[in-house]
Parts: structure tokens; C-alpha cells; sequence
């Protein structure tokens, strides 16, 4: 005899401790904390919108958190931004506090130059493992992998689409679950050789393009985590590249001089201006595509592997870091455990731009957007299943933007351009 | 001693006095021209033999740098990519600025349109007009694609193919020094009495005839100082390899736009060896200083002064 009272309890127990867990993810806040003592600190950032965000969060930390502090926030645009870093620290004059991409991390960090963040996490119970690993991994450094960034933002990768085209073509919109297969039949399709029309470009560049689809194998895209050997040579690498070339080959994807150059914004250009039915962008782009699209569109997932079933997105984030002979460490640690906790990045979450890293505040962030057909969701459901940033800015230009020119332009075999590419980067690596 | 040292200056005052404000004058280039170009120049040849990544401090390695860069094929091909360019350029500025230089010198309806028109690309920026050619070149949409497309030659890849990709550079740096050029040609046609057309008209010398041993004799001077000019130039060549192939592969497919002035960037600021890109940077300086001194030598045997005979 089944006793229905315990039965219900027992379901009761269980659904109370399954929304508890809930609860809990759902409210991994980052607490900022007031400083033990202020003084000032000069940082860089690279983006103009982002210091204007940047700017409010530091009034916002210095009325807060810690009352007479002095922030001296510049901005050095991108073009420059590396070299005078460079520069400066050869000088051995590095700004306080900097944003730091992944690729650049790993120059700085085996030079000593950047203070390890990880004790000041520590102390201010920060809880490291509420970031994706895709997102911090590649800021981790020395014996104990400690973490020597605090992420600012992110951004994913997923398929734009033309509805129009879509719907014009008699096919259904693709979904979550859709596959290479579905994928290539797709591109077929879309393609209109008669009107200049292509069914997709999504190969172009490290971040949007190639290597997403090698992740998707299983395969670490490019080169395996701590520079450790060149992976382009792989089976996955091998299997993902030739799917791409197939569809280059058979004409549903227009050759990099075509679309005007190697870099994703080219073919999202491309896309923008109706000749091009799907391109891989990343999240960075939704603001453009809103405002300059004059056709229906919406994003999707990049499709999934047909073996591994994965649909895999690179992530990358921007990171705070601090030089290692910051006069003051106690204070430039205090104002990026602020920037990088709730509070701190409500102000990233409502801007509306890139995504905020604080995963509290990813639902802000998609909010923020307002009223719109587009599925924002799909940028943050990417990161389930994400790939961080392995490659370094030496090996940049080859990865980049050759082996993508010797396939998708003057037609070399995957074989040998992968061949060539492992070439190169075999002499980077460390020895 | 002080008497000695004064007449270094001139033997009678009133030659000092004039060399003194000769010296005078050119006082604020020659030390602008010290602090701000000898100083760095003596700073790279101390950073050529450093091991230097500009994030910890150098490390001396004594010719290291210049051993590595004689063994290195990226530095032979960037060498030979600059030969190969040179080989392109320099005959073309000088046959097309003397060509337009003797039309444009000519009693010409709009001549000084022509001439203004032919010096505005030395006036622009070189980035922007690279900007332009870029687009010229592009494949499929791009100018020169779609006029030669009847040859079926509309997505050629100028500027991703390695065996093109050179030429395009080449044509835009013509283009470019063609102006400058033209003015040099143009004050040298000047230069050239008209007793001596007249002589020979007289004596039944055709066009060509008067072309050929009038003008290009009396004109060698001036093509000389344009191909020095124009060989200096040559050596380094670096915005046209910079933009033009930024939007493909900066320095072009496998290194095939590499020039030596792109290559010790890219050394410098692409791969962070500045120590190395030092050493290139100098040997750059040598070539192009024992070329330009060979030229001087040869210049005897082709080149006419006028005063001299």
C-alpha cells in the first residue's frame, strides 16, 4: 500500500531542495567591498563607449566604496593601445589598472609584469568558479594556475540569418538543434548564384569564424591550452576545415576577396547589405545588425556536429589586470573586485552593448535590448558549451587570416594550409 | 692654439663672421636634426646587439642578432621581395615622369592643370590613397577586375595571389612618385638651352634625333638624382605593403609582400624583437647607403655636367 501523505512530502522535500540549489545559481552575487584606504590609480581602456560605462561605475565606487579615491581613466584606442602598453612598459610606467584581451595575456603575464589578482579574490570572497571556464582559464598563470584577471565582459558566437531569404527559399527557420547537414542543405539552398546571393560565410577570422567549427569536433581549435602544440594538423581540425571548403567549393560561400577582406566585419557587411544569407557573428555585432538591417533576421546557435551532437561558441573576455608594480595593489585590487561584482556591472548589463561577465547579470543584459524579435538568449545559451581563447597575438596574422586566405581564397588543400600554418606556430611555441 | 682654432672658421674676419652666421642659421636643424634622429639612430645600433622585447630589460648577445639574420629565409625573401620591387619601380617612374614631364612641357592647352594634376598624388597621404587602391584592386567589384574582366580576369586575387601581389605595390608606388618626379624633369628640360634644338634643327635632326642626343644628355644629372631618389625610396617601401594588405594578410601570403622595411616592423612590433628588428633596420641602412654610394661611382660613366666640359 502506497502511503500518499510521505509520498507527496518526499516530492515536496525534493522539488523545495531542487529550487534551493536553483536559488543558490541564481544568486552568486559578487560583493563589492569598501577600500581599506584610498589614494589614486591611473587605467586604460581601449573602447570610448566602454569608459563612458567604465567612468560610471568608478563615481559609483568612489561614492560607494571608497570615498576620496582618484581615478585618472584614459582612453588609448585599439590601434595604438598595444604598443603604448608596450612602450609604457618597457618605460616601466604601466597604467595602475588595464583592460587585457586573452591573446595578450600570456606576453605580459610570462613577463612578470601583471599582479596576481587571486589572493585578492580570496580575501574578498570572491567565488572564481561562478565565471565560465572559457572565460577565465586563459587569465590564469604560474604553478597554481591563480587568476590574474577579473572578467569584464564577453561575447559569443552564433549564426545571423535573413528571414526574408528564408522564407523566399521555402525553408523552415533553423532551431537550436539543427546540424552541419542541415546546416550545408541550408547554405544550398539560400544560394543564388544568378543574383550574387550566398547561402553563408562563416569561416572567416579566429573568434567567428574556423575554429568554432573545429571545437565542435572535440578538437581544442588551433593550438591546445598553455601553448602546448599546434592542433590544426588534427583530425577534427582537418574534418571541420574541409566541411567549410566543401561549401566554399561548391560555391554557397563567396571567397575572401569577394567579400572585401579576412576580417568577420567584411562578411557581416557583406550580410548587412542582402547578398549573403548567413554569416557568423559575434554578440558585439547585435547593435549594428539592430540598427542598420533592413530585412528580417534573427540569430541561432551555430549548428551541431553530427557525431559529437555539440554546438560550440569561442568565447572571449576582456579582462581588468593590474600591473605588478602598482604603488598602491590593495586599492587597484579593491576597485576591480567592484567592477567586476554586481553592483559594478549593472552598469555593463544596462548599457546594452557588450554582454557583462557577472553571470547575475546576463538576464539584465539580454532585458536591456527591450522589445525585440531577435533572440538575444542565444548569445548566453552559447556559453553552455564555450571554447576559450588558446591562440597568441604572435601567431595572430597566420591563424588569423592566412590559412584562411590560402583555403577560401586561392584554394590551397586544408592538408597543406594546416600543414603550413602548424609550421609557423611550431616556432612559437615554447621549447 | 685659440688663433688655430679661430681660423677653422675663416682666415680673415670677414670671412668668419659669415661663417659664423652661415653656422648660426643652420644651428636649429643640424641639432634638432642630432637629438632627434642621431640620438635614435645611435640607440638602435646599441639596441642591434640586445636581445630586447621591451617587457624586461635587454639582454647583451653581442652579433647575435646579425648571425640569426643571415640564416634567417623570412629576411632573404623580404631582401628579395624589395630587389623584386625595385626591378618594377624604378624603370617605370623614370620613363613615364620623363614622358609626361616632356608633354606636359610642351605648349599645351591646361598645362598647368596637368601638372597639378599629376603632382596631387605626392601631396596625399599615402595611407589614404592606399586606402583607395585597395579597393581598386579588389576582385569582383573592384575597378581593375571589372575592366579586365573581358580578358576573364575579374576575380583575380591582386592582392592575395604571392606571385601578384607585388605588382599592384609597385604600380601604386609609380603612381605615387610619378609627380615628384615629373617637377625634377621638368626643371631639368628647362635648364636646357634652346641654341642647341635650334643647331640642330638647322643641321636636319628629327624629333627623336634631338630627343636622343640633346635632351637625355643634357638631362642625365637629373635622372640621376631621380634614380637615387627613387632607389632610396624603393628600399622603404612600407605604407603600400601595410594597408593595401590589411585587409587580406598584412605582409602578404607567406611573407610574399614582405619588404624589408614591413619585415623589421613586423619584427619589432608584430613578433616584440627589437633587438632583431634593430639589427635588420641597420642592415637596411647599409645596403641602401652602399648602393647609393655605388651609383655615385658609376654616375661618371653616364652621367654629363654641362660646366665640367
Amino acid at each position: 500500500m502506497i502511503n500518499y501523505r510521505r509520498l507527496l512530502i518526499a516530492v515536496v522535500v525534493v522539488l523545495l531542495s531542487v529550487s534551493a540549489v536553483y536559488a543558490q545559481d541564481a544568486a552568486p552575487a559578487i560583493a563589492a567591498q569598501p577600500c581599506a584606504q584610498p589614494g589614486t590609480l591611473t587605467m586604460w581602456v581601449w573602447d570610448e563607449n566602454w569608459a563612458k560605462v567604465i567612468g560610471e561605475a568608478i563615481e559609483a565606487w568612489k561614492a560607494d566604496y571608497c570615498p576620496g579615491a582618484e581615478v585618472d581613466l584614459q582612453v588609448q584606442p585599439w590601434g595604438q593601445y598595444w604598443d603604448l602598453l608596450r612602450t609604457n612598459a618597457a618605460g616601466g610606467d604601466l597604467p595602475d589598472v588595464f583592460t587585457m584581451s586573452q591573446t595578450f595575456f600570456y606576453t605580459y603575464a610570462s613577463n612578470d609584469v601583471l599582479l596576481d589578482l587571486q589572493p585578492y579574490f580570496d580575501e574578498a570572497g570572491v567565488d572564481t568558479s561562478l565565471w565560465g571556464s572559457g572565460m577565465i582559464d586563459p587569465y590564469r598563470w604560474g604553478d597554481d594556475q591563480d587568476l590574474y584577471a577579473g572578467p569584464v565582459n564577453w561575447d559569443t558566437i552564433a549564426i545571423f540569418y535573413n528571414k526574408d531569404m528564408f522564407e523566399a527559399a521555402g525553408l523552415e527557420l533553423p532551431t537550436a538543434d539543427w546540424t552541419w547537414d542541415d546546416f550545408a542543405d541550408a547554405a544550398a539552398k539560400l544560394t543564388n548564384a544568378e543574383q550574387d546571393v550566398y547561402g553563408a560565410a562563416v569561416y572567416a577570422e579566429y573568434q567567428a569564424g574556423y575554429p568554432n567549427w573545429i571545437a565542435a569536433t572535440g578538437t581544442t581549435p588551433v593550438v591546445e591550452a598553455g601553448r602546448a602544440r599546434c592542433t590544426l594538423t588534427d583530425d577534427g581540425s582537418i574534418e571541420a576545415l574541409n566541411f567549410l571548403k566543401g561549401l566554399y567549393d561548391q560555391g554557397y560561400m563567396p571567397s575572401i576577396s569577394v567579400v572585401g577582406g579576412a576580417s568577420p566585419d567584411d562578411a557581416f557587411n557583406f550580410w548587412l547589405a542582402g547578398k549573403l544569407a548567413m554569416v557568423a557573428g559575434g554578440s558585439w555585432k547585435l547593435p549594428e545588425a539592430l540598427e542598420k538591417a533592413t530585412f528580417n533576421w534573427d540569430v541561432v546557435q551555430l549548428p551541431r556536429h553530427p557525431e559529437t551532437g555539440r554546438t560550440r561558441s569561442i568565447v572571449h573576455s576582456v579582462g581588468y589586470v593590474a600591473s605588478a608594480s602598482v604603488t598602491n595593489p590593495d586599492l587597484a585590487a579593491n576597485l576591480i573586485v567592484y567592477l567586476v561584482s554586481d553592483e559594478g556591472q549593472q552598469f555593463f548589463a544596462d548599457a546594452g552593448g557588450v554582454a557583462p561577465a557577472n553571470p547575475a547579470m546576463q538576464q539584465r543584459w539580454v532585458e536591456a535590448f527591450g522589445d525585440t524579435s531577435v533572440n538575444i538568449q542565444t548569445f548566453v545559451d552559447a556559453l553552455e558549451d564555450s571554447q576559450g581563447v588558446t591562440v597568441f597575438d604572435e601567431i595572430w596574422d597566420k591563424i588569423n587570416n592566412e590559412i584562411v586566405v590560402n583555403i577560401f581564397d586561392l584554394g590551397m588543400s586544408v592538408e597543406d594550409a594546416a600543414q603550413a600554418a602548424c609550421e609557423f606556430i611550431d616556432t612559437q611555441l615554447p621549447q | 692654439m685659440w688663433n688655430s682654432f679661430v681660423n677653422l672658421f675663416g682666415h680673415t674676419p670677414l670671412t668668419r663672421r659669415r661663417a659664423l652666421w652661415g653656422m648660426a642659421l643652420v644651428a636649429p636643424n643640424v641639432l634638432g636634426l642630432l637629438f632627434f634622429f642621431g640620438i635614435p639612430v645611435l640607440m638602435a645600433f646599441a639596441t642591434s646587439l640586445q636581445q630586447w622585447n621591451a617587457l624586461k630589460p635587454p639582454v647583451f648577445v653581442g652579433l647575435d642578432n646579425f648571425t640569426r639574420l643571415l640564416a634567417d629565409p623570412a629576411f632573404w625573401q623580404a631582401l628579395f621581395n624589395t630587389v623584386k620591387l625595385l626591378a618594377m619601380i624604378v624603370w617605370a617612374e623614370i620613363t613615364f615622369s620623363l614622358l609626361v614631364a616632356v608633354l606636359l612641357n610642351q605648349k599645351l592647352r591646361g598645362r598647368a592643370l596637368f601638372r597639378t594634376v599629376y603632382f596631387l598624388p605626392v601631396v596625399t597621404s599615402t595611407v589614404a590613397a592606399a586606402m583607395v587602391w585597395t579597393w581598386i584592386f579588389q576582385p569582383r567589384y573592384g575597378l581593375v577586375g571589372n575592366l579586365l574582366a573581358p580578358l576573364g580576369l575579374r576575380d583575380t586575387g591582386w592582392l592575395t595571389n604571392p606571385d601578384l601581389v607585388l605588382h599592384p605595390i609597385a604600380a601604386v608606388t609609380v603612381w605615387q612618385r610619378l609627380g615628384f618626379d615629373m617637377v625634377l624633369f621638368l626643371a631639368g628640360l628647362q635648364a636646357v638651352p634652346r641654341v642647341l634644338y635650334e643647331a640642330a634643327i638647322i643641321d636636319g635632326a628629327n624629333r627623336w634625333q634631338r630627343f636622343r642626343s640633346i635632351t637625355l644628355p643634357l638631362l642625365s644629372p637629373t635622372t640621376f638624382l631621380v634614380v637615387v631618389l627613387s632607389v632610396i625610396n624603393g628600399f622603404q617601401i612600407f605604407d603600400q605593403v601595410y594597408i593595401m594588405t590589411a585587409r587580406t594578410v598584412r605582409g602578404g601570403v607567406g611573407g610574399s609582400a614582405t619588404t624589408l622595411a614591413y619585415f623589421l616592423y613586423d619584427r619589432a612590433f608584430v613578433q616584440s624583437e627589437f633587438g632583431y628588428s634593430s639589427a635588420v633596420a641597420l642592415v637596411l641602412f647599409l645596403i641602401t647607403l652602399g648602393v647609393t654610394v655605388a651609383q655615385l661611382r658609376l654616375q661618371r660613366r653616364w652621367v654629363y655636367y654641362e660646366a665640367e666640359r
